[in-house]
């Protein structure tokens, strides 16, 4: 349809770039279009904006500047709209040349479009360079058997962080089964304390809860169907059960009663627990390095984590994860410097210096053999108990927003934060579900 | 007036007062403290002790660059508008041929046109002809959707100006490019000057066509700054306040030494 | 468009001369307006039509549009939460304009007065003017904070954002606090611009300030009313930074609007034909307020209101 339509298209846009580069041109404002992504030899990698992480970001960066005739430029942006601002410029001709990704969903329709370097055969050639990574979180950001990214940073699973010295004063134990958690959230609430931290304002915040209770009653395999498209999948008795637990919860109070206004970029939630308003906050990995960052008393003194809880007569398996298996960084194919860009990666990614930069802000790194580098971690336990919770997780389900398709993504998470606001019931949110599909 | 005070509205406009007054009062009194002791006390409290720490702050997190950003975005956008608005508007009021007449009707309705309605065709055009990530592809667009109402206020500014004038200037031979010179431009120099802050204020103040149509810092400007400052300054809200207050400094500037035409341009900008 | 839409012809000299003498006149000719006409069918008209166009295709935002039919406007219609943003919209012009326009009457009227502090105070007034919407969005969505903000210690305000009706009494807040100011100046140059002896008559009969506001001071500002309420409905319709930065649409898309319903379903979830659609519905319904507003109050008859500033 669109190449009949070019012909006018291209008279248009020459019409209009000759109008806008003369008259631009004559009021002498020196506003040229200069291609960032190509020209003057250097190359952009886009990263989150978020200082905890910008830091080994940056090192990698200035590291790989040094002996390279490319430089590369770090493009920070906020988390809220990162991927907006991702998809607009991939359509674009100015892409970025190296970028931050969740892998799944997050970069499928870019595979697919043939936007991004298959990076398979540079894996192939260079086999050290692909065993320096986890194989596990390496095969996670496969596309259609491709790979098109690599390990950026730490793995990501979704752990149940809680403030030491809050349990301790009102002596609760660190709950390891569904009932233990919700007799840990009476407690809480009867004393004043909001026994989850939570930025409901953001709803992928609150998608760890049906990921993990899903995950724990009915097994992995109830979402791999609802990722597979298949008939009926929503309708698992082990979403709805989940959902009534939610529903539950939030009506205990497990919450509080402001959590719907707190919003994930203004670190209202990791505030309420580092300042002992709230007693536990389920997130990934990424909370523990803003901790450190943030909060580093709160992280050296009072951070506890454990796994998620298991759920009495739930037939998943206790030690399955869900989360993130990591960040990659994924190659534009239209870069004018593709090579310079997986030098970049293959120099820095898995470097004992970027590690140990990782280590230090409180990221497990998905590196192999990092067992012995566990000493420069902020804190060793907690870079072993992420080691060994990835190690030993029979599966390590992909956040359920980037492993299903992304038109069904948003659906999904408004009809979570309306059973979260206690407007929907289960029967509403597998409906909710059905019809996004 | 005759009439007595009138209590019941003075009552409201003090209770305005307040409503514009708290929040205002709330920013500048948080962007003068530090992250660690604004909390300290309550928001509406004197604070305790006063620093400028956040402008330093501001300033390191690229604050200059996206200012320069803005000022070139806005003063391309004005230049351009006035460039292809006056002549227009000088043509739909004195051609007598049906087309200026038509253009006039056009960008009567082109005024109920929502930009945010265009944002996805805008996205796809300006890409296309090769401007995405440019100040160029903001100023376009911007420049565009001011155009209805700026040519209407100037053909309103025209039609002031009496026949006479022109026709004096016709037996001295000037053409229609001297006219426009000498008399048009100099006879409607106070709704230029409107229309040119209605401009200036629409591009200083745009939020959506720099959100999709750019992505380099190089390319930011204030208003889109502002959500990056957001995430950068998570926990430094008195930074963040201090950042807004930033960007609003040259229009307060421009307030005090030339209320009157802002306050014109205001009045045209509501209308988009 | 607070201006006159005084859509009269251009001046005609009547008879119209032959066309012998008009090159004489020194006329400016069509080209004058080519430039205007270029950056405005490129940038504004075109785009309309494109938006219409990309309507019934699949774009994803990435590789080529391909024509689907009535497909996105079938499933458009049968969404039923298209009608539940739609619904949101329309109940946030209202409330905006229920609030808006009394409170900006009053202020105005006020403002034209001859009190001694007016001018110090209406310069106080209008301080939010200078503040750019998306500045303003980010002040209030800090003030309104459970932790950090005004809430903190004051309970009606703490959880504003988190319920429904909260997110939007809060949006229609900070509306108003950014756009009063600027209907109150419409109206405070409306106000000055009534003729002193209908008020003098008045006072004579003995009748009250109440009386004069209603039956000389109102029926007088009933042209600004209606150009403020236009520009009030066709913003409202529109807004999109505002609740973006504010709410993001939330608590569970409860304040999402068209323009926003717009802008996820094309740069979040990648349905850029979908949005297209949802964009069109947003032209038709702005145009069809405007035409309306139009039709049935004389709007094209009137004076400019922006004389008297």
């Amino acid at each position: 349809m669109v190449s009949q339509r070019l012909p006018r298209r291209s008279f248009l846009g020459l019409l209009g770039a000759g109008v806008g580069a003369s008259v631009l041109g004559t009021s002498a404002c020196g506003t040229d279009a200069t291609s960032s992504g190509g020209g003057g030899g250097t190359f952009q990698v886009w990263v989150l904006q978020e200082e905890a992480q910008n830091v080994a970001h940056e090192g990698a960066v200035d590291r790989f500047n040094k002996n390279s005739d490319a430089k590369a430029r770090i493009v920070a942006s906020p988390n809220d709209g990162y991927t907006d601002k991702l998809h607009v410029s991939m359509g674009s001709s100015s892409k970025p040349d190296v970028f931050y990704n969740w892998g799944g969903g997050s970069i499928r329709t870019y595979a697919r479009d043939n936007l991004l370097v298959d990076l398979t055969p540079y894996f192939e050639k260079d086999t050290a360079w692909k065993d320096s990574f986890l194989p596990s979180v390496l095969d996670a950001g496969q596309i259609d058997g491709k790979y098109y990214g690599v390990p950026a940073r730490g793995m990501q699973p979704i752990i149940l962080f809680f403030n030491k010295k809050v349990f301790n004063d009102h002596g609760v134990q660190p709950p390891r089964t569904w009932t233990d958690l919700m007799a840990a959230v009476d407690r809480f609430t009867s004393n004043g304390i909001i026994p989850f931290a939570l930025a409901g304002g953001d709803a992928w915040t609150e998608l760890v809860w049906p990921e993990y209770l899903v995950d724990r009653i009915g097994g992995a395999e109830v979402f791999n169907r609802i990722a597979a498209g298949k008939k009926d999948a929503w309708r698992d008795p082990a979403i709805s059960t989940s959902i009534d637990m939610i529903r539950q919860l939030v009506d205990r109070g497990g919450f509080g009663d402001s959590y719907a206004s707190v919003r994930w970029d203004g670190a209202g939630a990791s505030n309420l627990i580092a300042q002992g308003q709230a007693a536990m906050h389920l997130m990934g990995s990424w909370e523990y390095t803003n901790q450190v960052n943030d909060q580093p008393e709160y992280a050296k003194n009072d951070q506890g984590f454990i796994p998620f809880p298991i759920v009495e007569g739930g037939v998943g398996d206790p030690k399955a994860i869900v989360g993130n298996p990591t960040n990659y960084f994924s190659v534009s194919k239209d870069s004018a410097h593709v090579e310079h860009a997986i030098e970049f990666l293959k120099q820095e990614m898995s470097s004992d210096a970027y590690v140990d930069q990782w280590l230090k802000a409180g990221d497990v790194p998905a590196v192999s053999g990092l067992e012995s580098r566990m000493d420069n971690a902020a804190d060793p336990a907690f870079a072993k108990v992420v080691y060994d919770m990835v190690n030993q997780a029979p599966t390590f389900q992909l956040s359920w927003d980037q492993a299903i398709e992304r038109a069904q993504a948003q659906p999904m998470l408004d009809a979570l934060a309306k059973v979260f606001l206690g407007q929907m019931d289960a029967a509403g949110f597998v409906k909710a579900n059905e019809d996004a599909a | 007036m005759k009439t007595r005070p009138n209590y019941a509205a003075g009552a409201l406009s003090a209770m305005w007062l307040v409503l514009v007054g708290v929040p205002i009062y709330v920013m500048v009194s948080w962007s003068l403290q530090t992250r660690d002791s604004f909390l300290d006390r309550g928001p509406l409290a004197i604070p305790g002790s006063i620093t400028l720490s956040n402008v330093a702050e501001v300033l390191d997190s690229g604050f200059m660059r996206y200012l320069l950003n803005t000022v070139i975005v806005t003063a391309a956008s004005v230049g351009l508008t006035l460039l292809v608005a006056i002549p227009a508007a000088y043509a739909i009021v004195r051609s007598l041929s049906w087309f200026s007449s038509t253009m006039f009707r056009i960008f009567l309705a082109g005024m109920a046109i929502p930009a945010q309605a265009t944002i996805i065709p805008l996205y796809l055009i300006i890409n296309r002809m090769q401007l995405y990530d440019s100040l160029t592809a903001i100023i376009l667009p911007t420049v565009a959707f001011g155009l209805p109402l700026v040519i209407l206020v100037l053909v309103g500014s025209l039609r002031d100006v009496s026949a006479e004038l022109y026709d004096a200037m016709t037996v001295d031979g000037a053409g229609p490019f001297r006219i426009l010179w000498q008399l048009v431009i100099p006879m409607s120099k106070g709704a230029i000057a409107a229309v040119g802050t209605y401009t200036a204020l629409g591009a200083w103040n745009q939020f959506l066509f720099p959100l999709v149509l750019t992505q380099d810092p190089s390319m930011r400007v204030l208003t889109l700054s502002l959500t990056s400052f957001k995430q950068e300054f998570q926990i430094n809200v008195p930074g963040m306040m201090m950042a807004v207050m930033m960007t609003a400094l040259p229009v307060f500037v421009l307030y005090l030494v030339a209320r009157r035409w802002l306050i014109a341009g205001l009045a045209g900008m509501g209308s988009k | 468009m607070s201006v006159a839409l005084e859509s009269r012809a251009p001046v005609r000299p009547a008879p119209a001369p032959p066309r012998r003498r008009q090159a004489r006149v020194n006329r400016p000719n069509a080209l004058y307006l080519l430039p205007a006409l270029v950056f405005f069918g490129l940038f504004a008209a075109f785009p309309l039509v494109l938006v219409l166009y990309l309507s019934f295709t699949d774009w994803n935002g990435i590789g080529t549009p391909g024509f689907v039919g009535v497909d996105n406007w079938v499933r458009m219609f049968e969404n039923e939460a298209i009608w539940d943003v739609t619904s949101t919209t329309l109940l946030l012009t209202g409330l905006c304009w229920v609030t808006q326009t009394p409170l900006s009457i009053l202020l105005g009227v006020w403002a034209a007065g001859a009190q001694r502090n007016r001018a110090v105070l209406s310069a106080l007034f209008f301080l939010p003017l200078l503040l750019s919407t998306a500045a303003i969005a980010l002040l209030y969505n800090r003030l309104f904070d459970p932790y950090v903000g005004i809430g903190r210690g004051f309970e009606p305000l703490r959880n504003i954002l988190g319920t429904t009706s909260g997110a939007l009494t809060a949006i229609v807040i900070v509306v108003g606090w950014q756009f009063i100011p600027f209907h109150t100046l419409l109206y405070q140059a409306a106000a000055r611009n009534i003729p002193k002896v209908l008020y003098d008559a008045a006072y004579i009969d003995g009748a009250g300030g109440w009386h004069q506001f209603w039956y000389i001071t109102l029926p007088q500002l009933k042209n600004t009313i209606i150009t403020s309420s236009t520009i009030m409905i066709v913003g409202s319709l529109t807004y999109f930074e505002t609740i973006f930065l504010l709410t993001n649409g939330g608590p569970a898309a409860s304040t999402r609007t068209l323009p926003l319903e717009m802008y996820f379903r094309s740069f979040r979830s990648y349905e850029f034909g979908y949005a297209s659609t949802i964009a069109s519905v947003l032209v038709i319904v702005a145009t069809a307020i405007s035409l309306l507003i139009v039709r049935f109050s004389g709007f094209g008859k009137m004076r400019s209101t922006l004389e008297g500033l």
